[in-house]
């Protein structure tokens, strides 16, 4: 009860003695509200796109590895053989990939074909699902994922069962020598997958190998998917295939992308933190200043409130109050306007380059990095106060008697 | 008769020597002071010969260099600056020259500042402060204004309604009429009267004599050494003169 009265009252007797010099706590306040801003504005955008990609490059499977051949070497049923032949490998089926344009009224969107077991791709990728139809069994049959199906205002263009005229590269011994028509079903339409790093499944037609083989007019793999029996695994089997297929096989193992992209998002993390706490220290310097200023300026005054009784540590206390309630207006100003911020930073979109994916992503501001913003700012206060406190605290009570 | 009345404070022997990196003053020399209950008090001298100093020493807010103060027979060289800060907000009251109002808050809020520390309930405080206050001498309607917004003598009862609000039994003084016209300073005298007539002990530090002659002891203060304890001559008094 006496410590709510007693808390109460120092609280305000703080927001009076700030409201008093009013233009200098709100320079002050701005200036502690720049750290947070940033740090919350900064690391909510970088973390939604980070945590996004690396779901999405984790979705692919966290067991699965591709192999693709380096120029000048072809993949033949000997690798495959002894890829297979491995203990830790759980799967192994070669693909066919190629670009090709499909008509689309008058329109012509560009899309991937995949050729590849549908058992093996639905296993790799498992938040891959059928929105219509069935896992197709005919050759002339595709799966199609939802942008080749939909329009991009919404509208579905290919149902079931219709046709679908893809121009593809002709390829003759090897070389492509102009392009042709093949016409498949539609055997199945995809859910919307949502943008993809390494394969798009939105805008792919996937084909199975036989139809791949036969209608692409492909002779050799493309590469091979690769599942091992567990994650653990991938590390080993990525470097006996590098060390067979030294410059024959490039091995992608996606976990690995994973890791590497975590491995960047958090170097930005970092640097963005180490960069915000520039900020910070800046802001206890200003805090620290415009304490002191308060203090001398209020010198008399501490003085005879020493005279009238109050402690040491309560004077050292009314000043560090005043530091913090600035910093916490600073923080939640700071707070707020990095998340509006932040909101109209990721609400211009992300465009990666290469997979030509455009992504617009919420920002991602969790209580954590709320709370832990508050905490530092709450420092910043804590810390510019400490020593204008400790000089306001032994302010001694005779200079309310002393008149210049 | 005085031997009867139960003595508050009491300096023995008290020198205070202040150092100012080489130099050194010797403010207060050898000084016997009894403070009892129920005094009217005033202490005299000129500019520089250790008022304030020996304001400083009876109201706790310094510690002498050497000799003794004893508070209610407490020998306060044992208490930490906590306790004497304790003893500062229930036992004294201090009043002085410029007032030393706090301009940004209320007079309200001013005389309740001694409240504060010692987290005095607020239901407690309203009350308290009118009544410190109309014991001042001040009106109500004083209170949701700001200092700056009165004259001097009606700053200097607010100060004084501060200094009481926590009905300490010693009130000091330092020079409270020395920036005051006469009019101001014979009010606030009046003040002191009625209020050591309500049990509180005053000590008021002044040069003037006619501030001195209201009181009923007068200790005339020279180079740190007190002189002597004199007679006041009411008819050379501020009351008796004016109006
Ligand atoms: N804080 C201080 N530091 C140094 N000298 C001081 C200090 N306070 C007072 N003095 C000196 O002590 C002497 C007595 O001062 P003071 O008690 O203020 O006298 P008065 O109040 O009677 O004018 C003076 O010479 C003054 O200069
Ligand atoms: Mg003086």
């Amino acid at each position: 009860m006496s410590f709510y009265t007693l808390f109460f009252d120092f609280i305000r007797l703080s927001l009076k003695a700030l409201s008093e010099r009013r233009a200098r706590a709100i320079l002050t306040i701005v200036g502690i509200a720049i750290g947070p801003l940033v740090l919350v504005m900064m690391s909510s955008v970088v973390s939604s796109y980070s945590d996004y990609i690396v779901e999405r490059v984790t979705s692919l499977g966290q067991n699965a590895i591709a192999v693709f051949p380096m120029e000048n070497y072809k993949i033949d049923g000997e690798d495959l053989d002894f890829i297979r032949s491995l203990p830790e490998i759980a799967r192994a089926e070669p693909f066919f990939s190629t670009q090709g344009i499909l008509k689309r009224g008058t329109e012509e969107i560009k899309v991937s074909i995949f050729a590849i077991d549908y058992t093996l791709l639905f296993e790799a990728i498992g938040s891959l699902k059928i929105s219509e139809g069935d896992v197709p069994s005919g050759l002339l049959y595709s799966i199609v994922g939802r942008k080749v199906s939909f329009r991009d205002g919404g509208e579905q263009y290919f149902a079931l069962n219709d046709i679908l005229t893809l121009t593809i590269p002709k390829i003759e011994s090897g070389k492509i020598t102009g392009r042709k028509n093949i016409n498949v079903y539609v055997g199945a339409i995809l859910e919307e997958y949502g943008g993809a790093l390494i394969v798009d499944p939105d805008s792919t037609v996937f084909l199975s190998p036989e139809a791949g083989k036969k209608l692409l007019g492909m002779k050799d793999w493309s590469g091979i998917f690769i599942l091992v029996h567990d994650p653990s695994f991938v590390r080993s089997v990525v470097s006996t295939l590098r060390s067979k297929y030294e410059n024959k096989l490039q091995v992608i193992a996606f976990s690995a992308i994973a890791e590497a992209i975590s491995s960047v998002t958090d170097a930005i993390g970092f640097i963005n933190f180490s960069t915000s706490l520039s900020a910070f220290a800046v802001a206890v310097a200003g805090v620290a200043a415009t304490m002191i200023t308060s203090v001398m300026e209020r010198t008399r005054e501490i003085g005879v409130m020493k005279a009238i009784g109050y402690t040491s540590i309560q004077i050292l206390t009314l000043i560090l109050l005043e530091s913090i309630v600035m910093s916490l207006i600073g923080a939640s100003l700071g707070i707020s306007l990095g998340t509006v911020g932040a909101h109209m930073l990721s609400s211009r979109g992300l465009t990666i380059g290469g997979v030509g994916l455009t992504l617009q992503l919420a920002p991602k501001i969790t209580p954590t990095l709320i709370l832990q913003t508050l905490s530092l700012t709450v420092m910043i206060g804590l810390l510019g106060g400490a020593l204008p406190a400790y000089r306001a605290s032994r302010i001694p009570p005779i200079v309310a008697l002393r008149y210049e | 008769m005085e031997n009867s009345k139960k003595i508050l404070i009491e300096l023995v022997n008290v020198y205070k020597e202040y150092r100012v990196s080489e130099i050194s003053t010797l403010a207060l020399k050898n000084v016997n002071f009894k403070v009892y209950e129920g005094d009217l008090v005033a202490i005299m001298g000129p500019s520089g010969s250790g008022k304030t100093t020996l304001l400083n020493m009876l109201g706790l807010l310094d510690r002498p260099t050497s000799g003794k103060i004893l508070f209610e027979d407490k020998d306060t060289s044992k208490l930490s600056d906590k306790e004497l800060a304790l003893l500062r907000n229930i036992k004294l009251g201090f009043v002085f020259q410029i007032f030393n109002l706090v301009n940004r808050l209320t007079v309200f809020e001013n005389i309740e500042l001694p409240l504060i520390p010692r987290a005095v309930p607020r239901s407690l405080r309203a009350e308290m402060v009118k009544e410190a206050l109309l014991k001042a001498g001040g009106e109500l309607e004083w209170l949701k204004k700001k200092p700056n917004q009165l004259s001097g003598g009606q700053q200097q009862r607010v100060a004084i309604a501060r200094a009481i609000v926590g009905n300490p039994p010693i009130v000091l003084a330092d020079e409270p009429t020395g920036n005051l016209d006469r009019a101001s300073a014979k009010i606030i005298i009046e003040t002191f009267l009625n209020l050591n007539r309500k049990g509180h002990s005053v000590i008021v530090v002044t040069h003037d004599p006619e501030v001195a002659n209201c009181m009923r002891n007068i200790y005339v203060i020279r180079d740190g050494a007190i002189m002597g304890a004199y007679e006041p001559n009411p008819s050379e008094s501020l009351i008796s003169k004016m109006m």
